[in-house]
């Protein structure tokens, strides 16, 4: 046994290389260095920490470093995906919870807080602890403040700039608007760029709702589906589309409504007037 | 017929061998993150949705699952990239086949279960180790080479928690599980079986250009940085989550 640090007895530098260890039987082998192959071992962890850095981690995580992921557009597809992937973890969370709490009869508005309104802030509450996970900041509580009522006009326009509270969303909400007799309730929001809101009617099977929403002159991504009973339909999704109008046959019994969100670089104000039959509408 | 012979003899430029080379590092590319590990969204519906003993539906899984499992199919083609004869090719892969056998099985029937990430990196790792081992680097760093069969068992060991992990975040039902495993384990074998004739095939045809003995150096070292790569995303993924 020879100490390979005992210098009088260590091979002459230079020597014949030191008796290397048979490679397996049955398995080839390529020349290589020691020191090339040092090399080369950190030539590959540096490509593979610049694909990390400026494709993949921005892509997937929303974690940009550079900012080069912001300039090639891969970060906004991993806020996108991060925000997804908390939004149906919220959504599963709150499917769990229903499914305990379940087929009670719909809560007189006012009584509780709906249901909507937790799991949205479920959902804001999975979100805050993404953006606090990336920034390194304890995500502070969300405190259940009930949304601003605000009077039957639409709203005043609310400050452009994103407000902390991603749900920046001005409620006007009257049982009977000066539209007439046509509309029941009129609502609406004002969406940050990035954020949703969501309003249901709570409908019997077989009844017609009447409805009209715009996104005063911008445009929404929305989704129109039902809910309830442990059915599931989406009725129509749409990309960018400015207002829609129209009537809503409820396929079963249950909560019908618009899921809608901003994906443009503005906040958009989006009103909706319902008419016709149902027995409540629900807005966070 | 040795590799350094034919180095000797090098034409212009060895478009076979690249082309295989391209055609891998697509494939990486198109199989996209979200499938690297996953028994998609719809199969992870499916598999919830039912119950008892139903072999095909679970050996399509489990073929599917390996075939587009790249990590897996990284080490596989590691595995398989210096051993020439079909003899030592079908002892390795079965080695291998073994490994991660026992552990899926035992896994998901005892519930034993490692955080998905971690498992995932530590797979990642094995891609990494195989590459350098493929470049002879314990030898040529440290003296000893680790012997290659025992590693591709205890590597098997790895994947086959990785796959046992997987599973597991499906809840499978309990009704017909050992069967539904079985039968998903032979999916994954019939998967391997698929993608090893695909590599074996690249394999042969860049072996035997002249060129192969300084791409392969070139290849392991890429075969590294997907394995690094991999790590990253692994590990970051675990923080994140």
């Amino acid at each position: 046994m020879t100490n390979r640090f005992d210098i009088q007895n260590a091979p002459p530098l230079r020597a014949e290389p030191r008796a290397m260890a048979a490679p397996s039987p049955g398995v080839q082998s390529v020349p290589a260095t020691p020191g090339g192959l040092i090399r080369s071992t950190l030539i590959a962890a540096g490509a593979a920490g610049a694909i990390l850095v400026l494709f993949w981690l921005p892509a997937e995580y929303n974690i940009d470093p550079t900012g080069i992921g912001a300039l090639t557009g891969l970060t906004e597809m991993g806020e996108i995906k991060q925000q997804l992937a908390a939004e149906a973890e919220a959504d599963a969370q709150a499917l769990a919870a229903s499914a305990v709490t379940a087929p009670a009869a719909p809560a007189p508005a006012g009584a509780a807080v709906p249901s909507e309104v937790i799991e949205r802030l479920d959902r804001i509450d999975a979100q805050l602890a993404a953006i606090a996970a990336l920034i390194g900041a304890p995500p502070t509580p969300v405190e259940p403040v009930a949304e601003t009522l605000v009077a039957p006009e639409p709203v005043p326009e609310v400050a452009a700039a994103p407000a902390p509270d991603p749900v920046e969303a001005a409620v006007a909400e009257a049982a009977a608007p000066e539209t007439g007799p046509e509309w029941r309730d009129e609502v609406s929001y004002t969406l940050p760029p990035g954020e949703g809101v969501e309003v249901k009617l709570v409908m019997e099977e077989g009844q017609i709702a009447r409805f009209a929403w715009t996104a005063n002159g911008g445009v929404v991504n929305f989704d129109l589906h039902g809910d309830g009973r442990g059915q599931n339909q989406s009725y129509e999704q749409g990309r960018a589309v400015p207002e829609q109008s129209g009537e809503l046959l409820a396929a079963f019994t249950g909560n019908h409504g618009w899921f809608w969100r901003n994906r443009s670089d503005a906040p958009v104000t989006v009103t909706l007037r319902t008419g016709g039959e149902y027995t409540d509408l629900k807005a966070p | 017929m040795t590799p350094s012979s034919r180095a000797l003899l090098r034409p212009p430029v060895p478009w076979p061998a690249l082309a295989a080379l391209g055609t891998f590092l697509a494939c990486l590319l198109f199989t996209g993150a979200a499938l690297a590990h996953n028994v998609t969204e719809g199969d992870a519906g499916y598999v919830q949705e039912v119950t008892g003993f139903r072999p095909i539906a679970f050996i399509y899984l489990g073929a599917k699952h390996m075939v587009t499992g790249y990590d897996h199919l990284l080490f596989l083609a590691g595995v398989v990239f210096f051993v020439y004869r079909t003899k030592n090719i079908a002892i390795y892969v079965s080695i291998f086949a073994i490994g991660h056998s026992v552990t899926m099985i035992a896994g998901v029937w005892w519930s034993i279960s490692i955080n998905a990430y971690i498992i995932d990196a530590i797979i990642a790792f094995s891609v990494v180790y195989k590459a350098l081992d493929n470049l002879g680097a314990f030898r040529l760093w440290f003296g000893v080479q680790p012997n290659t069969k025992a590693a591709t068992l205890i590597f098997g060991l790895l994947h086959g928690f990785g796959l046992a992990t997987k599973i597991q975040s499906y809840e499978i039902s309990p009704d017909g599980l050992l069967g539904n495993l079985i039968a998903f384990n032979v999916g994954v074998e019939i998967g391997q079986l698929m993608a090893l004739a695909l590599i074996l095939l690249e394999m042969t045809q860049w072996r035997a250009r002249p060129a192969f003995a300084r791409q392969a150096y070139v290849a392991n070292v890429l075969m590294m940085v997907a394995g690094f790569a991999l790590m990253g995303l692994q590990i970051t993924g675990y923080f994140v989550a």
